[in-house]
């Protein structure tokens, strides 16, 4: 299916007008008209290999560029008891540790003289392969691909390289004290869950090449993934290589894929403080969210952006704009797809500020529970959700990369369709309503990464405070 | 202006990818251009891939061309350039010019106190603080805040920033291609009419700005140490965001007067990419802004770095992990020998077949992480730098030995014609790539059109890197890859935490 999309164009009347309006008055932006642009969400073609794979496809022969993706359902929260870290290591070492017919170097040798690009990583409960490739080599890129999904090599060498750098990467994990604080939290807020379990280098010294042949075994197999391909290519050349490649891999045990449990949901405070010589304290606080599936998805969009998910978000105006307290501040519900998702809120200022300014992050948080929004507010936000819908379209690798994920994570199928109109429905009283029931300031989780000595409150004020012995 | 940018650290991984700088032939047929009386530059491509347009304006000003009482001016005015105009941003301009001049007075006579140092009256600048508090807060009364984000955001603008380098200073937005008349409007409005409100508190936000993205750093404060070591003479050293003493001595007088001279249309290049009708866009950016005055031109800098006459080695001691930093003077754009470093650039430090990833990464196993690019900008003569994370328990001495003996190789053994082959290749994939998005190709457009003079610069580029030869690399690794041409970074490991409770 070729790649188009309907719009109108401004008209060739308001063209002409143009011209003439040399020394007319310039419109005003507070005021000013514009052509209509209507915008149907692009669709991509849905095929089946013929052992049941779904593949996205949506051709454009812009440029002569492939990309291919496959998603998987594997990740982190995978991970065996005491071997923290083994999804991405798996993840890493598709790629890096050669396939069956090509050592480790030649791999790399081949892929970046003709300038095609596999990348593989695995995060929480997603795991991704991506190919790019100019169209002349689609054909070699694409038999590498399969090959570095189903015949990895995991060169020990190569696998003992990538140990040593998660090893070295746990050493360096304190330098940088945001991505301290961003671990602390998430670690506070998903205690006891998979999510809130980081690689130790113990966990990653455990782990050896047996384990991610095994983790390869179970989870990359044609019914654990959803293909997605765009490009200059075409079709049926395209269906017929996946289906020699791909389609004709039928796994030798059925699919069992392991019951992780789901989060639960528990609300309460701490206070989590690290030590830093720093004259900037970085702040982190929130608590676990909601998942896509909440009736209140909508209106938490919204809530996001009136919130702390714009430049005149609550928390920005306040702690940026008007009080010149921070550079970066803001807020936001990451919407969880199969686990609970979180509210985290973020800024950092100088250390003599820092209670000032935790007390008024909790105070602006709190007091989207106390009164509605004003109309104002809840018009920009929804006008700039609704108006800015279209930038999620604007590559034909994004659009169907976007239907794979909706489809991966069983999402229904108008989500896309209608998801303006939902926005468009939200009213003040949901908004409130929704505040009320996925805020929790009473339960924060708070994260201080600086040197309390210059603090200008005792973080006492904000709870009990524990300190971390950081690893 | 969430994340204003400016080129810091981005450099170790974003930059690394010079050599990607070119493009198709294509690119020639594409790109559609327009010069207007008063100096203005429009750079257009038209791409129906989806009802979006992309808009950046570069002015070609930046921090280099700051004098030394203005150093961190560029990017503070950067900011300021977001809080409106006389009719935008403001309930009544009117009322509010006098409550301004006023601020400003105030603020002079209190930089001027502050200015004594320990000599300062206390008591004195205790009361011009809180007068000039009371000033803004009675000011404020008349401010829409951030009425430009709230414009764009209502109708759909995405990305709304802007970032000021060493060479110049962009302004960026996308948005539905039907509002691109929006675009036309604000920003004609904030060439011709800004207004520095809220100048003071905005300045406070920008110390905070180069608290987290330096002082709390250590891996950017040594970034930062490196590059001022290396420009002894030339403006290149000195940090964008400006050192912090600087930052407390900006005023608004300062910043109007940076703004007056340079903000002007000679100095600015206009790039629109996507859904557009070229014809129609070049009336409607000579409707709006053919009406604005030329400025000065910004001046060349005329200082220049002296020859180095021998290493020069900084450290940073942190609460960090070890870095390692080796830097040596170059050319800038333009010159033919900043061409043969490209190509040296992806041989040593592109992907996994680079000559530093298998020699330090894979076979020595001394680092975890090397990538080579150039900084601090591109206009004038600069660095071609080699940056290393040491690998545990290895050091930096270790680190730095074996990547001399990299930089020796090149000097001693020509390179193979497959490595060359390989970076033409890599060029062929990136000249298809780059044109996959309209900011991409706006961006590209304006950088090279503002730094190299032409946007041509990338059409041509391809067919520059096909007639280095392994001599060439030779030859410029002999010269410039010398001792006394070189400099050193490291940080070294202080970890000592804040006090315990």
């Amino acid at each position: 299916m070729t790649f188009r999309i309907r719009f109108f164009l401004i008209s060739l009347l308001a063209l002409l007008c143009c011209t003439s309006l040399q020394a007319a008055e310039l419109a005003n932006p507070r005021s000013m008209a514009f052509p209509p642009l209507t915008f149907a969400v692009p669709k991509a073609e849905r095929a089946v290999l013929q052992n049941g794979t779904p593949v996205y496809l949506l051709q454009d022969h812009e440029l002569p560029l492939v990309t291919v993706t496959a998603l998987l359902h594997t990740g982190s929260v995978y991970d065996p008891p005491g071997k923290s870290g083994l999804a991405a290591l798996t993840g890493s070492q598709l790629r890096g540790g050669g396939t069956g017919a090509l050592t480790p170097a030649q791999l790399d040798g081949e892929l970046e003289f003709m300038a095609s690009s596999i990348e593989s990583s695995f995060g929480t409960d997603l795991g991704s392969v991506t190919m790019t490739s100019l169209a002349k080599n689609l054909p070699r890129s694409l038999q590498l691909f399969s090959d570095i999904l189903f015949k990895p090599r995991f060169d020990e060498h190569r696998l003992n390289v990538a140990r040593q750098q998660v090893l070295d990467a746990i050493r360096r994990q304190n330098d940088d004290p945001k991505e301290l604080a961003d671990r602390e939290l998430r670690k506070a807020i998903y205690a006891g869950h998979p999510l809130g379990l980081e690689p130790t280098a113990d966990s990653i010294k455990a782990i050896t090449r047996t384990d991610l042949q095994a983790f390869q075994t179970q989870f990359i197999r044609p019914d654990t993934m959803i293909l997605a391909v765009s490009g200059d290519f075409e079709r049926s050349a395209m269906l017929a290589q996946l289906n020699q490649l791909i389609g004709s891999i039928v796994p030798a045990k059925p699919l069992a894929l392991p019951v992780v449990p789901q989060v639960t949901p528990s609300f309460s405070p701490a206070v989590l403080y690290a030590p830093k010589q720093i004259n900037q304290t970085v702040i982190r606080l929130g608590h676990l969210g909601i998942t896509k599936d909440d009736p209140d998805l909508y209106a938490v969009r919204v809530l996001d952006f009136i919130l702390g998910g714009s430049f005149t978000s609550r928390l920005m105006m306040e702690i940026r704009t008007n009080q010149g307290l921070a550079y970066n501040v803001g807020s936001s519900f990451d919407v969880g797809r199969h686990f609970i998702g979180s509210f985290t809120a973020e800024t950092e200022t100088r250390a003599e500020k820092t209670g000032k300014t935790i007390g008024l992050m909790e105070t602006i948080i709190a007091g989207m529970q106390q009164h509605p929004v004003s109309p104002d507010e809840l018009k920009l936000a929804k006008e700039s959700i609704i108006n800015s819908f279209l930038f999620g379209f604007t590559t034909p690798a994004s659009i169907v990369l976007q239907q794979a994920r909706l489809e991966f994570y069983s999402y229904p199928a108008d989500y896309l369709d209608r998801y303006r109109d939902r926005i468009a429905a939200v009213t003040r009283e949901d908004l409130l309503r929704a505040a009320r029931k996925h805020l929790h300031p009473e339960a924060f989780k708070l994260v201080v990464v600086g040197d309390q000595q210059h603090f200008d409150k005792p973080l006492q004020q904000f709870g009990k405070v524990t300190t971390l012995s950081l690893p | 202006m969430k994340q204003t940018l400016h080129y810091l650290l981005t450099g170790l991984l974003l930059l690394c990818c010079l050599v990607s700088q070119a493009v198709a032939a294509g690119l020639e047929d594409k790109v559609i251009e327009h010069s207007y009386p008063n100096g203005l530059k429009l750079l257009m491509v038209e791409r129906h891939t989806s009802p979006t347009v992309s808009a950046w304006i570069r002015f070609k000003v930046g921090s280099v061309n700051e004098r030394s009482d203005e150093r961190g001016i560029a990017h503070l005015l950067e900011h300021m350039l977001f809080k409106g105009t006389k009719t935008l941003g403001t309930r009544n301009y009117a009322a509010e010019a006098p409550l301004l001049q006023k601020i400003e007075q105030v603020a002079q006579r209190m930089l001027a106190e502050e200015a004594k140092g320990d000599k300062a009256d206390k008591s004195k600048l205790e009361q011009q603080r809180s007068e000039l508090a009371g000033l803004e807060k009675k000011a404020e009364k008349y401010v829409i805040k951030d009425e430009f984000f709230d414009l764009y955001a209502r109708n759909g603008g995405v990305g709304y920033n802007a970032f000021t380098a060493r060479d110049g200073t962009t302004y960026l937005i996308s948005l539905p291609s039907n509002k691109l008349e929006l675009w036309a409007a604000i920003e004609s409005d904030r060439m011709k009419n800004a207004v520095l409100r809220e100048f003071y508190t905005e300045r406070s936000v920008v110390m905070e700005e180069r608290r987290r993205s330096y002082d709390a750093e250590p891996s950017a404060k040594l970034w930062e140490t490196f590059v001022a070591a290396a420009y002894q003479a030339h403006p290149y050293g000195q940090p964008t965001i400006g050192w912090t003493s600087d930052i407390k001595q900006l005023s608004r007088t300062k910043a109007e007067s940076f703004l007056h001279r340079y903000y002007a249309p000679n100095n600015a290049v206009i790039a629109v990419v996507g859904d557009i009708n070229p014809a129609q866009v070049i009336r409607l950016v000579e409707r709006y802004f053919g009406s604005i005055k030329p400025g000065s031109p910004v001046p060349v800098v005329a200082t220049q770095e002296e020859p180095q006459q021998g290493e020069r080695r900084v450290e940073v001691l942190g609460d960090a992990e070890p870095e390692l930093l080796l830097g040596f003077h170059k050319p800038g754009i333009g010159a033919p020998d900043d061409i043969v470093f490209d190509v040296i650039s992806a041989i040593l430090g592109q992907g996994r077949t680079s000559r530093l990833y298998r020699a330090l990464v894979l076979q020595k196993q001394l680092a975890t992480q090397v990538s080579v690019f150039d900084a601090p900008g591109s206009l004038y003569p600069n660095l071609l730098v080699l940056y290393a994370a040491p690998r545990a328990p290895h050091s930096a001495a270790e680190v730095e030995q074996a990547l001399l003996e990299e930089l020796e190789r090149l000097k001693r053994e020509p390179v193979s014609t497959r490595e060359l082959e390989q970076v033409l290749n890599q060029l062929e994939y990136e000249e298809a790539r780059r044109m996959g998005t309209n900011g991409g190709l706006a961006r590209n457009l304006t950088e090279y059109e503002a730094t190299a003079g032409t946007w041509r610069y990338m059409t041509t580029y391809r067919a520059k890197v096909a007639r280095v030869t392994p001599a060439d690399i030779q030859r410029v690794a002999r010269q410039y890859l010398t001792r006394e041409n070189r400099l050193v970074g490291v940080l070294t490991t202080d970890k000592t935490g804040g006090k315990q409770l």
